[in-house]
């Protein structure tokens, strides 16, 4: 049975007089409270998908390098709450690989569990609610719904790996609505900058913690070694660029430039930094248009020390030295920010 | 679907007698039965995700866990006829204008009081009496700018006011998302009715602001003013700011410089002419009122009375919708209107008169007993179904602070067919519309339908765990040049 789509008429008031309303506005100001609330928004839907992708490739890396030595596997875990900045350890009982999954997805004690990064996500979302689209706010509630569901757990239970790449899409999503439905003003600027920030420590920890954990490891035999550092770059989203670039054997210089140096790829760390920094200028230039800010100053600094550096000079620091200034850097900048543009 | 439904000797909203429906109903009870259990609870479903996804929810105060709920929505439209509207809608015209006109008043001349048609100490008596506010001149003389009016039925079908919402009323975004899930889950059921829109309530809302605003100017900076994402009603303060396009701020996103009102942005500071506020008056400004509020602007009640901004609705209308004033405003209406009230109030016992308190302390058991200033269905008492210890604790309050308390005889309020797990109940209901009092008086055609949980319960609050309806005013047949469906 199937009635007509059309039939209840919702009838628009008749008007009464003839007299129009019509006002065109100039460009709208911008609360620093909003301007808060949506970088934030923006950072920690970043930081939610990587958490998800790297429990998800974490997950499939042990699977892939089969037996190895138990005290390497659970280092591998642990690592992943060194990536994500986690401190101490893992409450629950049983395999370690289960604690750590279930720990990062639901715990709410912990504030880098998807649950909490989704949360916070929503609750930045929900105080400028009327500011951003009805879509990226759709989509993000249902994201936020289908970890705080009744379903979760189960969902969780019977397949992790759909669960986390449900987190990932979620973000895909989000981010493009948030280019396709919100118009490219200070409130986009803000998110686009909280997101390459994100991305930015996030990679930079997530090469930095690997390349530890390995080059301390006995010596791996050549084709472990290549999943590990295979597992490195698809953490970052980044095993189908690289591979178009190189192939052969992977080397860990190799593998660091390429996520750090690479200039068109939008996972790197260089692109991330490049595009923060233009956001910031273009922030900048809209509310005090004579002043450089210190945010600025720092990303620019380094945005051009990445536009310029070769693989040698990585070598040169070494890996971890060069990814902790990057990683100084980029917390330095976002502190500035703080300062600038939301404790007004 | 309606087999056992039963109207329970009550005026039930859809049914004359059992399987008898009203006129106006006729086709919506034919469309649901066409449609059938299983379908209807799919739909339900389908309203219910949608509401949850949108996160169109209400807070609930005192529950830790799951705070966020999902305001329940009962699928069945209630119908108002043409007819019923207009007088509904004359009344409410009458009341705000009248409501309006007392405030003026009561914070100027007092000519009300003066001629003694309302006791000057039950004005001065009320806690939301604003001394403060006393010579001041508001924006083009308007206090109530948005009210929402709870109206009841009795047995008999009777329209009767309850009570006026003249502080910050609430729910009005609840009746626009009502209508516009409604249109998504049923765009087939109910066929050949002309519903009036309500759509343009944001705009004329918008309107009534800029109406208000201190610098003549064709786009002044209006703002609505939020408690924060915490508060019961956040969702409404965000979708009111979204659908005028306006921003929402919290207290301190605002501060005040030279009794100027100014926002923070990114780019420093920038002037404010209208706040709609949805703080209530005592945590407006902790200068002048509760000086514990973090939620308020510290210096907002000079800025307003120097007149650099407006406050809607204005401080202290508080007054004129305390339960205690509530009988007067008959009274009122007769005094500045020279007019006979077109809505009826419900007859109310006042405690603070010596003869009304004693009737109210020998038939507590036949009365509802409210505090006059509580809200949301906190401190009242219904009578008939308390228990004795109850109503005699009830009884020591109402010794101990006469003033603080009314009686009213308990009304069988009308019922409306609600869905319970798989077939129609009767619940009762209430209606709330809002009037916007800007340029011209506006009354939005339809309103806040509320639904009591439980069968047989009389209250009907969302605190409470009520429901609410999509509420369709028909077009007027007579005045239709062509019927659309054959």
């Amino acid at each position: 049975m199937t009635l007509p789509i059309d039939s209840i008429q919702f009838l628009p008031r008749p008007l009464t007089d003839g007299s129009k309303f019509y006002v065109s506005r100039g460009p709208r100001p911008m609360l620093a409270r909003d301007a808060d609330s949506v970088y934030w928004m923006s950072r920690y839907v970043e930081r939610s998908e990587h958490v998800a992708r790297i429990l998800l490739i974490s997950g499939i890396l042990l699977t892939d390098v089969g037996q190895l030595d138990e005290e390497l596997v659970d280092e591998q875990w642990r690592s992943i709450l060194t990536m994500l900045q986690v401190p101490g350890d893992v409450p629950g009982e049983g395999p370690l690989r289960e604690r750590i999954a279930l720990f990062m997805t639901f715990d709410e004690e912990n504030p880098s569990s998807l649950v909490n990064c989704v949360s916070r996500a929503r609750e930045n979302a929900r105080g400028v609610r009327e500011t951003i689209s009805q879509e990226m706010w759709e989509c993000l509630n249902t994201l936020y719904w289908s970890l705080r569901g009744d379903d979760a757990r189960s969902r969780f239970e019977e397949s992790p790996d759909d669960f986390f790449r449900s987190v990932m899409t979620g973000s895909f999503l989000f981010q493009g609505l948030t280019d396709h439905t919100l118009a490219h003003d200070q409130r986009w600027m803000f998110t686009q900058l909280g997101k390459f920030l994100e991305r930015t420590a996030v990679s930079a920890r997530v090469i930095a913690t690997k390349y530890d954990i390995l080059s301390a490891a006995e010596p791996l035999e050549t084709p472990i070694r290549n999943i590990h550092w295979m597992a490195v770059l698809r953490m970052c989203a980044s095993i189908e660029a690289f591979r178009r670039q190189h192939i052969g054997d992977l080397d860990p210089i190799l593998v660091a430039a390429f996520l750090t140096l690479e200039g068109n790829f939008p996972r790197s760390i260089r692109f991330s930094v490049s595009h923060a920094h233009e956001m910031l200028g273009r922030i900048r230039s809209e509310t005090n248009p004579r002043s450089i800010e210190a945010g600025e100053r720092i990303l620019g600094q380094l945005k051009t020390q990445l536009d310029y550096a070769q693989a040698e000079d990585i070598v040169t620091a070494g890996i971890p030295a060069y990814l902790q200034k990057i990683q100084d850097a980029a917390a330095e900048a976002a502190r500035a920010v703080q300062s600038a543009y939301f404790l007004h | 679907m309606f087999k056992q439904y039963d109207v329970d000797g009550l005026y039930d909203e859809m049914f004359v007698a059992p399987g008898e429906p009203r006129s106006h109903y006729a086709a919506v009870s034919k469309g649901l039965n066409m449609l059938g259990v299983g379908a209807f609870q799919r739909r339900r479903q389908m309203a219910d995700v949608s509401f949850r996804n949108q996160g169109i929810t209400f807070t609930v105060y005192g529950d830790q866990r799951g705070v966020e709920k999902i305001f329940p929505f009962d699928l069945v439209p209630r119908i108002v006829p043409a007819n019923e509207w207009e007088t509904i809608e004359r009344g409410l015209v009458q009341r705000i204008t009248a409501l309006n006109l007392f405030c003026q008043d009561i914070y100027h001349e007092q000519r009300i009081l003066r001629e003694r048609v309302i006791p000057a100490d039950l004005i001065y008596g009320a806690k939301m009496f604003r001394r403060e506010m006393f010579g001041v001149n508001v924006p083009r003389n308007i206090y109530i700018h948005i009210c929402g009016t709870d109206l009841i039925r009795n047995r008999e079908g009777q329209y009767f006011v309850l009570e006026d919402n003249g502080r910050t009323p609430s729910g009005v975004s609840y009746v626009l998302e009502n209508r516009a899930v409604m249109k998504r889950v049923f765009p087939g059921l109910f066929t050949t009715y002309r519903v009036r829109a309500i759509e343009d309530y944001p705009f004329n809302l918008l309107q009534c602001l800029r109406h208000v605003s201190p610098q003549a100017m064709d786009d002044p900076s209006i703002v609505v003013l939020s408690p924060g994402i915490y508060n019961s009603a956040y969702f409404e303060h965000s979708f009111l700011a979204r659908q005028m396009g306006v921003e929402l701020v919290e207290g301190r996103d605002l501060v005040v410089e030279n009794n100027f009102v100014y926002m923070r942005t990114t780019a420093g500071l920038r002037r404010v002419d209208v706040i709609y506020r949805r703080v209530d008056d005592d945590f407006l400004d902790p200068l002048c009122f509760r000086s514990e509020s973090v939620l308020g602007v510290p210096g907002l009640m000079n800025a307003y009375r120097v007149g650099n901004v407006a406050l809607v609705n204005a401080v202290g209308t508080g007054v004129s919708d305390d339960k205690a004033v509530y009988p007067y405003v008959p009274a009122m209406i007769k005094f500045y209107l020279g007019q006979d009230a077109i809505l009826p109030n419900v007859k109310t016992y006042l405690c603070a008169e010596e003869d009304d308190r004693k009737f109210v302390l020998e038939n507590l058991d036949k009365l509802v007993v409210k505090a006059t200033n509580e809200s949301g269905g906190y401190g009242m008492i219904m009578g008939h179904q308390a228990t004795r210890e109850e109503r005699e604790k009830f009884a020591e309050l109402i010794k101990a602070d006469p003033r603080n308390y009314i009686g009213q005889p308990i009304i069988e309020l009308s019922q409306h067919p609600s869905f319970v797990d798989d077939h129609f109940e009767g619940r009762r209901v209430d209606l709330r519309p809002y009037i916007l009092y800007g340029e011209k008086v506006i009354v939005m055609p339809g309103g806040l339908t509320r639904v009591a949980l439980r069968k047989g319960s009389l209250v009907v609050n969302s605190s409470q765990g009520g429901g609410s309806k999509d509420t369709w005013v028909l077009e007027d047949e007579d005045a239709e040049e062509e019927t659309p469906h054959a």
